[in-house]
């Protein structure tokens, strides 16, 4: 089953965000999902910490030279492997794009994420040429706004069609419940669910949000 | 979206995961910044938890004088200085 690396030398993109969304709705769908988590600052395992979705296991503190045997041992029949990886440039990160079935690239609609994130997508070209196969990668617009498309975003947007870079449509809208479930953990169902629970935001539009992104990048992976 | 099916039908591609293929994508990584930032330990050995450290700085002349005092007795200058305390701390 598929490999996705989230990838960005930037931190504060909303790579851990994207991890945690695609891992609880793929199991949710029935799969067995195996999440990685190879950055320091350890979001995903401060999140499972607080109680995963059923059907999704981790593994911590994965550095460079564990990063590929443990994808090779989490992969397997009926798994999805999620990576998600630091914000510097290193290593374990083109490393862990080596491995990939589809490197999602993250980014706010700002020039400064656009040409640090642009970093990652070279080194994907890059590797596709020293390896000899292709390596799908795809950008997805984080924290964007609910309510209109600004300038910048349609700009990017432009930008990177006109470079021929995938583009994931929808783009992660800044909902209070993405940055909430590190804290709460589990999944947006659940967190729907629970009539105790005190959120600024409107988890319903977050819960639609991520399944369509993770229906965006299921279609991805066929 | 639901349903197990769909995704029962997802395969990864096979990927080769030998040493040099990593030594070749390590290569490409560098030459774009994608360096080895794994944390460097500490350098040098560390200190013995059985034993303890002095840097006294005395004048020459009783530096001399306690090295030459302990090469007579056949002792380290530590020995030295653990009988010399024995005998202060039990005055």
């Amino acid at each position: 089953m598929p490999v996705i690396v989230m990838a960005s030398p930037k931190g504060g993109v909303g790579k851990s965000t994207c991890a945690v969304l695609l891992a609880s709705e793929f199991a949710r769908m029935g799969a067995e999902v195996t999440v990685l988590d190879c950055d320091p600052n350890k979001s995903l395992s401060r999140w499972a910490s607080h109680g995963m979705p059923k059907g999704v296991s981790l593994l911590g503190d994965i550095g460079r030279s564990e990063i590929v045997p443990s994808i090779r041992a989490a992969d397997g029949d009926g798994k999805i492997v999620i990576v998600d990886l630091e914000g510097i440039a290193s290593q374990l990160v083109s490393r862990a794009i080596s491995q990939a079935d589809l490197v999602i690239v993250p980014m706010q609609a700002t020039a400064l994420d656009a040409e640090i994130g642009s970093e990652a997508l070279a080194l994907v070209r890059e590797e596709e040429d020293a390896l000899g196969r292709d390596i799908r990668h795809a950008v997805v617009l984080t924290k964007t706004s609910a309510a209109v498309k600004s300038r910048v975003q349609k700009e990017l947007e432009e930008q990177l069609s006109g470079a021929g870079i995938d583009v994931i449509e929808p783009s992660l809208v800044a909902r209070a419940a993405f940055s909430e479930i590190f804290a709460y953990g589990g999944d947006l169902t659940a967190m729907m669910n629970d009539t105790e629970l005190r959120t600024g935001g409107k988890v319903d539009k977050a819960l639609a949000n991520a399944q369509s992104f993770a229906e965006a990048v299921y279609e991805r992976l066929k | 979206m639901s349903g197990s099916n769909r995704l029962a039908g997802l395969t990864a591609r096979p990927k080769e995961t030998s040493a040099e293929e990593v030594r070749r994508v390590d290569d490409v990584g560098e030459a774009r910044g994608f360096l080895d930032r794994t944390p460097r330990k500490k350098p040098g050995r560390k200190p013995s938890p059985r034993t303890h450290q002095l840097h006294p700085k005395v004048f020459p002349k009783v530096g001399e004088a306690i090295a030459a005092e302990a090469e007579k007795l056949g002792i380290t200058q530590g020995q030295l200085i653990e009988q010399m305390w024995e005998l202060y701390s039990s005055r």
